[in-house]
């Protein structure tokens, strides 16, 4: 067969498999939230559940279509790569250079959410809009506006946190499973997938605690009106405190780390 | 049939073998199973606490549906591994290795490896699920009530296996398959609740045309008595037609490949 | 005959792409089909207990024909009887009685001895126990891997492995061997190895065995016949002996030198195939090779050089153009 030819066929046919892959993939990640939509609208029609958990209807629609958007957002991927990098040697070409690791990988991190950042602003702008319209959501500026900034304190504190639990590869061998059980356990007790603080007024007082509902609990139930100012101020702190707290976490293991990876010669 | 049988406990030693070989993976892939569960667990909180009934179903017979849904998931995860690397096997060409070996190559290829690990969490988790809700709805205990639970969990197994290959069949033709686990496993998931929540024509939809929603539910309802005879023998039928089709595809697919592949 | 091949013949089709994205557009309506012949007339038949070579460079059909003949693709056209079976019925009385090592495929489980996958092929080939113990003792033995049986299969080197692979072939004694590239990627000596168990199992057992390769020794040290396929199509068919006499006995002899050397400087050695500055490339008989190499090496600045065999490629070419002449 002609090389040429053969390119070709393969590009179109490859591109036309990728368009089916990328409908069946996003056809594929409706259907969660149209099951969570479902549950929770039939919880609401049958019995008063907004005593029991605290949220209206609403709010509770809300959460849910806002919820998956946000921890989508705010959600990395960059553990195995540092983990290659440490296990392969890869760290030795940012340790001759003057370039900070961490900071080297937050930039990177930043740079792969501009886009994503863009479409997902898209979704998220519909998903309001729809809920103004069809759940009664009321929006004022300054909420919007906080929402944002909230995000970005979000999008720090999980660089943080998952970058520190990346870290951890200087002393595990095996992190596959390890890195993927804490992303899916990240995501439930970040109230990525409904939130925690309907389990009572200890599970309220626990996520406020807690680092992680401050990655997306806490900026979602900002646009959904659920905090006066005093309490969005008292939150922005929290997540200020733990973006520090982690930062200087993953300082001191990366110093350990270092010397660790230095004495085992990578 | 005796021969396959004997395959069978040979190829699930074989496999056990394979996976204690990495003893951290094995417990590792417990964890992360772990970690899905607290998914699945976030939901029977989520019914307690509000307290809902679903039909007339309460949350302890609710329990009982997530508990099926738990169980299955577990038989389905046993082969699942099979169906995922279904795709690199026709690409590899690794599937001319058992064209050629005298036993039923749907077999070979969609049962050979068998993985323990997910489906140890689930099944514990599942059963222990079941067995408290069907003590505290205070439901029957006796013989044909189990003898019948366990009949249609057997037909629901035949019905998983039948209805997730036949998506995985497409490998044969295309070779990027992401798409088709992403959404074959996001389908599974709407069994998550008891089909009652879902309007009617997904009801509908989910009982008989893709019939999802008999794996976990039809067995519950037979528990609690709710399960209409007419359903019952659909239960049964439903798992033997599509069993059936999906022998019938494979076949088709496997004439495709024996016939342009090089 | 234990095999007998009538006019075999094999098309693949794909689809013609037109140029740029009206192109792209276009085909998503309209394809038009082309057909590649990846194997286009082949008939040869093998006597039993016989040990053919099936010959030729890459994409020449030899894996496609094997294939074919093992059941695992159907042909476009064409008959085929291997062991009085038709292969591509894929009848389980057909499979009892052949096998097929492919040297790029495994069929051993990665992670556990061998010993375990060849107990799962003898529940797949119905087996008893007594033969399996017998087949097992014997080939482990004569293969030089007893000690190996319990060591998992990602441990063993290539060679090892690839005479666990052929162990796992032979395990319900087929009389029919089909070894497609066994000797692929291994050392010299594991190449050896290999080759002298596959020509004592066949005096012994009289298994008929085709073989391909693209290594020529595989095929001079275990074949009396070669069937030799360029482009889908049998362009010799005989003796190895005769193959050997059409391309020459001659060897390629590269060179490097020290300072530039001109053509005339190598004609008086033999046959100058390429020369440019400091590189020369000869074509010597093997014949008195060691005598002319010394006259060089005195002669010359030679700073470097390598001995090999006329590419099998070229060999071909060269048996093309004879038998076109003979015809």
């Amino acid at each position: 067969m002609n090389p040429y030819r053969c390119v070709f066929q393969m590009g179109i046919e490859k591109s036309l498999e990728y368009r089916t892959n990328f409908v069946l993939t996003m056809t594929s990640s409706i259907f969660p939230i149209m099951i969570q939509t479902i549950m929770w609208t039939y919880f609401y029609g049958h019995t008063d559940a907004t005593v029991s958990t605290g949220y209206t209807y609403s709010q509770i629609m809300v959460y849910t279509l806002l919820a998956t958007l946000v921890s989508q957002f705010v959600s990395t991927s960059f553990a195995w790569q540092i983990n290659e990098d440490i296990k392969r040697g890869g760290l030795n070409k940012y340790l001759v250079r003057p370039v900070h690791y961490g900071a080297y990988q937050f930039c990177s991190f930043l740079g792969e959410k501009i886009p994503q950042l863009l479409l997902l602003l898209l979704v998220a702008v519909a998903v309001i809009f729809f809920s103004v319209t069809v759940f009664g959501l009321t929006l004022s500026g300054t909420r919007v506006f906080l929402f944002v900034i909230s995000l970005l304190f979000a999008l720090a504190l999980n660089f943080f946190l998952f970058f520190t639990v990346a870290l951890t590869s200087f002393w595990l061998t095996d992190v596959n499973h390890f890195f993927a059980t804490i992303s899916i356990v990240f995501v439930v007790i970040s109230g990525g997938i409904l939130p925690l603080d309907i389990f009572g007024q200890k599970a309220m007082l626990l996520t406020k605690l807690l680092p992680f509902g401050y990655t997306t609990q806490f900026p979602v139930n900002i646009i959904n009106g659920r905090y006066n100012l005093q309490m969005v101020g008292i939150g922005f702190l929290c997540q200020l405190f733990w973006i520090v707290f982690f930062g200087l976490l993953s300082e001191s293991l990366w110093k350990k780390g270092l010397r660790h990876y230095v004495a085992v010669g990578g | 049939m005796k021969k396959y049988l004997r395959l069978i406990g040979v190829l699930m030693k074989l496999s056990l073998m394979s996976q204690l070989e990495y003893r951290v993976n094995f417990i590792a892939g417990v964890a992360v199973e772990l970690g899905w569960m607290l998914v699945k667990l976030l939901y029977v909180a989520v019914v307690y606490r509000i307290g809902v009934n679903i039909s007339v179903f309460t949350p302890n017979h609710i329990q009982i549906f997530i508990g099926i849904y738990v169980l299955m998931t577990g038989f389905y995860m046993l082969y699942y591994p099979n169906f995922a690397g279904l795709g690199q096997m026709v690409q590899s060409g690794e599937l001319d290795m058992y064209l050629v070996k005298p036993v039923s190559l749907q077999f070979i290829v969609t049962l050979r490896q068998w993985s323990f690990p997910m489906f140890l969490t689930n099944a514990i988790v599942g059963s222990i699920l079941i067995i408290t809700g069907w003590q505290k709805a205070g439901l029957a205990v006796n013989v044909k009530q189990i003898l019948g639970f366990l009949f249609l969990l057997l037909c629901s197994n035949l019905l998983t296996y039948s209805l997730f290959l036949i998506p995985y069949l497409m490998c044969f033709w295309i070779v990027s398959t992401g798409g088709i686990e992403s959404l074959s496993s996001a389908l599974w998931d709407f069994n998550n609740m008891p089909y009652m929540i879902y309007g009617k024509w997904i009801q509908r939809i989910g009982t008989f045309i893709l019939p999802i929603f008999i794996i976990t539910n039809f067995p519950g309802l037979f528990l609690m008595g709710n399960l209409h005879p007419a359903m019952f023998v659909w239960a049964i039928a439903a798992p033997v037609l599509f069993f059936i089709l999906a022998r019938i595809l494979w076949k088709k697919a496997v004439r495709n490949y024996t016939s342009a592949s090089s | 005959m234990e095999i007998e091949v009538k006019h075999l013949k094999k098309e693949f089709s794909y689809y013609k792409k037109m140029v740029g994205l009206s192109g792209s557009l276009h085909n998503l309506f309209h394809r038009e089909t082309l057909t590649k012949e990846a194997v286009q007339d082949i008939s040869f038949s093998v006597a039993k207990g016989e040990i053919i070579g099936l010959l030729g460079p890459n994409g020449a059909g030899k894996t496609t024909t094997l294939k074919m003949l093992s059941g695992i693709l159907y042909p476009t056209s064409g008959q085929a009887l291997v062991g009085g079976f038709i292969p591509w019925e894929r009848k389980n009385a057909f499979k009892q009685r052949f096998s097929i090592v492919m040297g790029q495929k495994n069929q051993l489980w990665w992670d556990l001895p061998a010993s375990d996958s060849f107990y799962l092929n003898k529940c797949i080939f119905n087996i008893d126990d007594q033969q399996y113990i017998r087949t097992i003792e014997e080939l482990s033995e004569l293969l030089e891997v007893k000690e190996l049986m319990n060591v998992q299969v990602r441990r063993l080197s290539l060679g090892e492995r690839m005479k666990m692979e052929i162990l796992a072939a032979l395990i319900h004694r087929p009389d029919i061997l089909f070894l497609d590239e066994p000797t692929i990627g291994l050392d010299i000596v594991s190449q050896q190895k290999i080759r002298n168990f596959l020509r004592y199992y066949n005096e012994q057992k009289k298994t008929t065995i085709i073989l391909t390769s693209h290594y020529m020794r595989d095929i001079e040290e275990l074949c009396e016949r070669a069937v030799i396929i360029s482009q889908g199509q049998v362009v010799y068919d005989g003796m190895l002996s005769k193959i050997n006499h059409l391309m020459g006995d001659k060897k390629v002899l590269t060179l490097k030198f020290t300072e530039d050397i001109s053509i005339h400087q190598l004609t008086s050695f033999g046959k100058v195939r390429e020369c440019k500055c400091r590189e020369g490339i000869l074509e010597l008989p093997k014949e008195g090779l060691r005598k002319t190499m010394a006259d060089i090496l005195s002669c010359l600045p030679v700073e470097d050089f390598t001995v090999t065999e006329i590419p099998l490629e070229e060999s071909i070419a060269l048996i093309f153009k004879k038998e076109g002449a003979v015809l």
